[in-house]
């Protein structure tokens, strides 16, 4: 998919022919990420010098430098890279000429700062009507908190994904991953396709407000919901799933995924044919309902008879019985899963300055009819030439790349 | 209008993930079906609350799947329809001939989305799961966790909502494709890979430099910076988050707490000096935020211009949040029985073509009738046969 020779075309993705301007740091990067692998032709606009993705770690082999970022890397995958001081007038009257050009816009400034600078929404959509604007700010556009400023962590908090995660005695975890940002990033690339789909009708095109927080809490399962229903307040409890459902355990060599959800009976056989399980070999506990009730004592008892087998024994013995038992794992091990190994997950992208090539993990899913486009991150201003020459019939403006 | 005006959604899903990607199809417009089964899982009240934010204005038909006949009048519905989207494991839908090859036959320009735990090929693919499972095999259920800590994770299925939001952008960029060449496909969402392109830069880093990863508790995964975490508030199981990366935000913090001495103290002058000490800097944020509530400790900081906000829990998210009210982010929906329930709505706002709730969700089967006769032509008679013999309901 990537190591084509020089000149010969990509396969086209999905969104081939549609151009993104894409001003967005780290809150806002996975939206243009996304509309890259689908084929956009996403250019990233980064003020003179790089972003500030470019100075986020992790660095390659540890040392901090603007062209080692693994951060950006991920992050800048399939875009083409200028440089442009939106923040000197002429710099804005330049962004508003490439916005002419372009069917969509993301940024993630905070709210109002594109408009004092005179390449807001506004001036952008007036020099071209059919544009659409995608904005993804902490807690949007308007309302009380519109000023108020967020990171990764503060928007999980203020979205309700905090409070249920870690243990009951502890603080409030965050995720592993930036996935306020990340939702963030989902929601205004579905905000993006969607404009464009009403384009096709009304000719137009429009803005899109994504708020970090409300993304977070629409990447919630049963808080907001229980809350509406009932008046409960999910709380955290370590690894035990809210449905009671699922809890991590122990084998002799690591930690396992419990379920008690999959076919009990087959799960009840299995243990009481390794001569345990007396405990919990009750007619009643065929009931899901009194299983959730009964959470406690069923974990402690599928523990006792998992500290008999290896991750890998038992794993494989429940997925046999159609259990669904899973490994508790490093994200590394993904890096040598068979399973993802033969359906191509990871994705090799030649980077010359590095002299080697590097598996990107890839795809969020495969669309039959056309290839995920991947390409190697740019360097900063690395599409000035082209993209000035282009977009504008120029060289790139001197003093503002 | 809506997006998604006259896009037709035959929807087979169950659980969650899949019933998140259809709920924002809804929301956008598209006519959502649900074809579910007697005795079908959900979580209580299908109108409001979570069953209903996740069938929010959907249709809702009952098919016996296991008779031919009501095998058949799916294969029509599916005919009938531009999308065709399951979450059940590979083999279901094919079982059904209500898989890709079979339909394409009956329309040619369909779009298929299954949505699997491991996708359609691989040696896995017939591995089961749920979102817990695809959280620990990627990582997440490990490294959430303290420094040393036990396991953590999440307390949820976020999986469910990775793939389930993905999903939606899938079906989206499918219709995409349509519209442009004319032409179906069949998309392989894998749940697993889905929730996997989310690890973000840590995965990356492995493979390029492997390692190995540990848990970093609260610690910042963006730009480093202390204080960065989760620091008690008063009162029980309160808490609040404050993020400092920058000198400039540590000045805005020092002001706001009034300048104790402690932030004048050398191994809280730079950076790298407060990350060095971040430990000792914790337990001091902690007993500033200790003596007060949430609510207050966030407004300090905000109103100074500093990233900090309580950890909000059920009851601050639905009934407290001033911001997502203002947004308008929960829906009261009127019910066809009078009541009226709260839902959540779509998280981003389109300023021409908003996406919003199209109603609660649905009975089971509340719907069979009007689809069989207005989309199938299936007259009363023949509904009340179909009825009668458990084929419909």
């Amino acid at each position: 998919v990537t190591d084509r020779a020089p000149g010969v075309a990509p396969p086209p993705g999905v969104l081939t022919g549609l151009r993104v301007l894409d001003l967005c740091d780290e809150k806002g990067a996975l939206a243009g990420k996304l509309l890259a692998g689908l084929g956009a032709d996403v250019i990233l606009v980064e003020p003179p010098g790089g972003g500030s993705m470019r100075s986020l770690p992790p660095f390659w082999q540890g040392a901090p430098a603007a062209d080692r970022s693994i951060f950006f890397w991920f992050y800048g995958t399939g875009k083409r890279g200028i440089t442009l001081d939106v923040t000197r007038p002429e710099g804005a009257g330049l962004l508003v000429r490439l916005a002419a050009q372009a069917d969509v816009v993301i940024e993630s400034e905070s709210p109002g700062r594109l408009d004092a600078l005179g390449c807001g929404a506004a001036a952008l959509r007036a020099g071209n009507p059919r544009l659409v604007v995608a904005s993804i700010t902490p807690f949007g556009q308007r309302g009380p908190y519109r000023d108020w400023r967020a990171s990764d962590t503060v928007a999980q908090a203020l979205g309700g994904m905090l409070y249920v995660n870690g243990h009951r005695d502890r603080p409030p975890l965050r995720s592993l991953g930036l996935q306020a940002y990340h939702q963030a990033g989902i929601f205004a690339a579905i905000g993006v396709v969607s404009a464009l789909l009403a384009r096709e009708t009304t000719g137009r095109g429009q803005e899109i407000d994504v708020s970090l927080q409300a993304a977070a809490a629409a990447a919630l399962e049963h808080v907001a919901g229980f809350w509406h229903q009932a008046g409960l307040i999910g709380m955290r409890q370590g690894t035990l799933h809210w449905t009671r459902y699922f809890r991590v355990g122990r084998c002799r060599d690591g930690y396992v995924m419990h379920c008690t959800v999959g076919d009990w009976t087959a799960l009840i056989e299995w243990i009481k044919a390794d001569g345990m399980g007396a405990e919990v070999d009750e007619p009643t506990l065929e009931d899901l309902k009194i299983r959730q009730a009964e959470a406690d004592r069923v974990f402690a008892a599928l523990d006792a008879w998992s500290a008999r087998y290896t991750v890998a024994e038992l794993v494989e013995g429940a997925q046999l019985r159609r259990i669904p038992y899973a490994a508790v794992r490093a994200p590394e091990a993904l890096l040598d899963d068979p399973h993802l190994a033969q359906r191509g997950f990871f994705v090799s992208i030649e980077h010359p300055a590095l002299g080697r090539s590097i598996p990107y993990p890839g795809a969020p899913f495969r669309l039959g009819d056309a290839h995920w486009r991947v390409a190697r991150p740019p360097g900063v201003g690395e599409h000035n030439q082209e993209v000035y020459r282009d977009l504008l019939a120029m060289s790139p403006p001197a003093g503002l790349t | 209008m809506r997006p998604l005006d006259g896009v037709r959604v035959l929807d087979f899903t169950w659980v969650v993930a899949g019933p998140v990607t259809t709920r924002i199809l809804a929301d956008l417009g598209a006519d959502v079906i649900k074809v579910e089964r007697r005795g079908t899982l959900d979580f209580g009240d299908r109108r409001g609350g979570l069953s209903g934010t996740l069938m929010r204005g959907k249709r809702s038909v009952m098919f016996d799947l296991n008779d031919p006949r009501g095998l058949e009048l799916a294969r029509r519905l599916a005919a009938a329809s531009d999308v065709v989207i399951d979450n059940f494991s590979a083999r279901v839908m094919t079982n059904f001939g209500l898989d890709y090859e079979s339909l394409v036959p009956l329309r040619p320009d369909i779009i298929c989305v299954r949505m699997t735990g491991f996708g359609l090929t691989g040696p896995d693919r017939d591995h089961v799961s749920y979102g817990p499972t695809l959280q620990a095999l990627t990582g997440y259920t490990l490294l959430m966790a303290e420094p040393d800590g036990p396991p953590a994770g999440f307390g949820y299925s976020y999986s469910d909502l990775a793939g389930g939001n993905l999903g939606a952008l899938a079906v989206l960029a499918a219709l995409w494709h349509r519209r442009r060449t004319g032409r179906g496909q069949l998309v392989d969402l894998a749940q697993l890979e889905a929730v996997a392109s989310l690890l973000g830069p840590v995965l990356l880093a492995r493979a390029i430099d492997g390692g190995v990863s540990t848990p970093t508790g609260n610690a910042s995964q963006e730009a480093p910076g202390a204080p960065h975490g989760v620091y008690p508030c008063a009162g029980e199981d309160r808490w609040i988050a404050i993020t400092i990366f920058t000198d400039d935000d540590w000045s805005r913090f020092v002001a706001a707490l009034g300048r104790p001495a402690w932030t004048r103290e050398e191994r809280f002058a730079t950076v790298a000096s407060r990350l060095r000490h971040a430990g000792e800097l914790d337990q001091l944020v902690g007993a500033w935020t200790r003596g007060q509530p949430a609510e207050e400790a966030m407004a300090t900081l905000q109103g100074a211009g500093v990233a900090a906000g309580l950890v909000a829990n059920a009851e601050d998210l639905c009934a407290r949040d001033p911001q997502l009210a203002a947004r308008g982010h929960f829906v009261d929906v009127a019910t066809p029985e009078g009541r009226t329930v709260r839902i959540d709505g779509p998280p981003f706002h389109l300023s021409e073509t908003p996406a919003r709730v199209s109603g609660p969700g649905p009975l089971l089967g509340e719907h069979t009738d009007e689809v069989l006769s207005s989309l199938l032509g299936c007259g009363e008679e023949e509904i009340r046969a179909l009825r009668e013999a458990g084929v419909v309901g």
